[in-house]
């Protein structure tokens, strides 16, 4: 008995020693409390005294956000037995090819990028907004885009020679700039300036440098957020676009959500030339999308786009290819598409959300009669169109499935997709997020799986801040050649060891991308 | 791989684009405005309805509406709308109260 009255005793000191000291954190943290509040009324009353005086604080009218993404890349591949394209001769102009290259792999066990995007968005007057997203986008030890253009090797005077796998990765132009790795320079990937409510309507004007990339559902293996009205459907169009929109919102009760809108784009400027021209044209684009049903549980988007005088190349700086720099020497025809694109978030499915998509498309090549790549004894290739071929519309076909589980409560993201696109499927989707050759555009199967785990950390720059760590898996299955490639008339992988089909490009037939991010968004 | 049928995708653009020509029904009671939001009373996460004060651009009054439809609440929960966001905002007067019809950011990109 006196034992336990002591044990009481001791507790009860011990209790009564360690209260002034619970006593004291209480009373600080109040003050704590109490100094975040008279904070919080200062400045709610700083904002009223400037209200007042018709001053604005810098958030009411400016908001700032952005990404950070560190990836590592395991890549793989095998390229198929094929006979190279070496060149022309210079005194006949005739192709040479050369010998048969047997079967090889080819790899690159690690390639790390850094990737940093800064967002503004600024309301500069009543319903006028102006929209900025800087980009950088590199790689680690690299001050250019050579990791990622293709096969490196020396030739017998010990130059550097970068043999290409596909048309979208030979290097950085234009309608990729900030989204393959490049020389590390911030660029301006989207600046545009929106004008909204136009004659009191739900009607609004976009010019400027589009958000024309990472569209649905691109943006569920990205993580992001779904894009807005600005956006397009990732599976046509992936593409960084000076352009303008004119779009319509109209309130239709049983088609909540939709709006639709006329969209415009210049893929390439041809500059100045003399009233009969230079036998080149601008490149444009049109295309008109029509978003019939915008709700959680149901995205539904329909577009045609038309692609007018496409260039034989785009201009990449400091590139050449044959001898001769890479820019447009000649257009080509054009190219429609049709697309459609469903996607679905249904919550409260288990523990999670489950989000699903699947979206189709055609591609339909009106070609005209020039070609590039002709010398005296080579007649050139055309718009998906082979040497000597004749004009021909060609239709090709692509689909896009796929689905991401949201644990709640984990905060884990699984996800799986695969697309497939026929033998003259071509996309308008250089800039995709891939670094082998945008998956969308292929001509063949690609399966990716991956998971995503969001840190359990509050956010404190916006609501949507968050930071996670990615890990995914890629395995691509050409099945035919020039994914991605406008140019020249696509060949089945296994007819290859022809010489009649001598490739100008290192043609994959499988590969693989092994992935892991740490990917901050702010 | 099957063929899609291209026509088919053309028919279906054409007459998704046909359904915005159709007129959508107006009520007179309805009363439309476009204006900032700067305040969003909701009870938590199970919250079945909400109430958002507006300023109209025009006219620079406050207004307060009850949010009923669960699209526009989900927004609200998951902050894809908050306070210093542009609505188009359409409303009716039901036994004194504002209650919205059409609650949606300003169109825009």
């Amino acid at each position: 008995m006196r034992g336990k009255a002591a044990v009481l005793i001791a507790a009860m000191l011990l209790a009564a020693l360690a209260l002034p000291q619970a006593v004291r954190a209480a009373d600080e943290d109040i003050q704590k409390k109490v100094d975040a509040l008279s904070k919080e009324v200062q400045d709610l009353q700083r904002q009223v005294a400037q209200s007042k005086e018709g001053k604005k604080s810098v958030s009411d009218w400016l908001t700032i956000g952005g990404d950070y993404r560190f990836k590592v890349d395991s890549l793989r591949g095998k390229v198929a037995d094929f006979f190279p394209f070496t060149g022309f001769d210079p005194l006949t102009g005739a192709p040479v090819v050369g010998p048969l290259q047997n079967e090889f792999t080819v790899k690159n066990d690690s390639i790390l990028t850094n990737r940093f995007g800064l967002n503004l968005k600024a309301k500069a007057t009543q319903n006028v907004t102006v929209t900025a997203r800087l980009l950088m986008y590199k790689t680690f030890g690299s001050q250019d885009d050579s990791a990622v253009t293709g096969l490196q090797s020396f030739d017998q005077f010990g130059n550097k020679v970068i043999s290409p796998f596909f048309g979208d990765r030979v290097g950085v132009f234009d309608g990729t700039q900030g989204h393959v790795p490049g020389d590390g320079r911030l660029t301006v990937d989207q600046a545009y300036a929106t004008w909204s409510n136009i004659l009191d309507q739900p009607i609004w004007f976009s010019v400027g440098r589009r958000p024309s990339t990472g569209g649905i559902p691109t943006h569920l293996r990205q993580n992001n957020e779904k894009p807005g009205n600005g956006g397009i459907p990732g599976l046509l169009v992936d593409y960084a676009f000076d352009g303008a929109a004119l779009g319509y919102a109209p309130d239709i009760d049983v088609l909540p959500g939709a709006y639709a809108k006329l969209c415009y784009g210049r893929g390439f400027e041809n500059g100045i030339t003399a009233n009969g021209g230079n036998g080149l044209k601008d490149t444009e684009f049109l295309g008109v999308s029509v978003t019939a049903y915008d709700t959680d549980r149901l995205y539904l988007n329909l577009q045609w786009d038309r692609g007018f005088n496409i260039f034989d190349q785009p201009v990449i700086s400091g590139k050449s290819f044959f001898g001769f720099s890479v820019e447009p020497r000649v257009d080509l025809g054009d190219i429609d598409w049709y697309g459609i694109t469903a996607l679905s978030t249904l919550k409260n499915v288990g523990p999670g959300t489950l989000n699903l998509f699947a979206t189709g498309a055609a591609s339909i090549t009106n070609p005209n009669d020039k070609r590039t790549l002709v010398t005296p004894s080579f007649p050139g290739v055309g718009l998906l169109l082979g040497p000597g071929e004749t004009r021909s519309k060609k239709t090709g076909e692509a689909f896009y499935v796929g689905g991401r589980y949201d644990f709640n409560k984990s905060r884990t993201k699984i996800g799986a997709e695969y697309n497939y696109g026929t033998k003259n499927w071509i996309g308008f989707v250089p800039a995709g997020d891939d670094l082998i050759t945008s998956k969308l555009g292929t001509r063949g199967s690609v399966y990716e799986a991956y998971l995503i785990q969001e840190l359990n950390a509050a956010p404190i720059s916006s609501y949507f801040a968050k930071t996670f760590l990615r890990i995914g898996y890629q395995y691509y299955d050409f099945k035919y050649t020039g994914s991605n490639n406008w140019v020249g008339a696509p060949v089945k992988i296994s007819d290859l060891g022809n010489p009649q089909n001598a490739q100008i490009f290192v043609p994959l037939k499988n590969a693989q991308d092994l992935y892991a991010t740490m990917e901050v968004k702010f | 791989m099957k063929r899609i049928p291209t026509y088919f995708l053309r028919i279906a653009f054409a007459l998704a684009l046909a359904a915005f020509l159709l007129p959508g029904p107006v009520s007179a009671d309805e009363i439309k405005l476009v204006g900032v939001i700067t305040k969003i009373d909701i009870a938590g996460p199970d919250a079945k309805t909400a109430t958002a004060t507006l300023t109209d651009n025009k006219t620079g009054e406050a207004v307060t509406v009850i949010v009923n439809d669960d699209l526009t609440l989900d927004k609200f929960k998951d902050h894809r709308i908050v306070v210093g966001d542009e609505i188009r905002l359409k409303y009716e007067v039901l036994d004194g109260k504002n209650v919205s019809k059409y609650f949606r950011k300003t169109a825009g990109c």
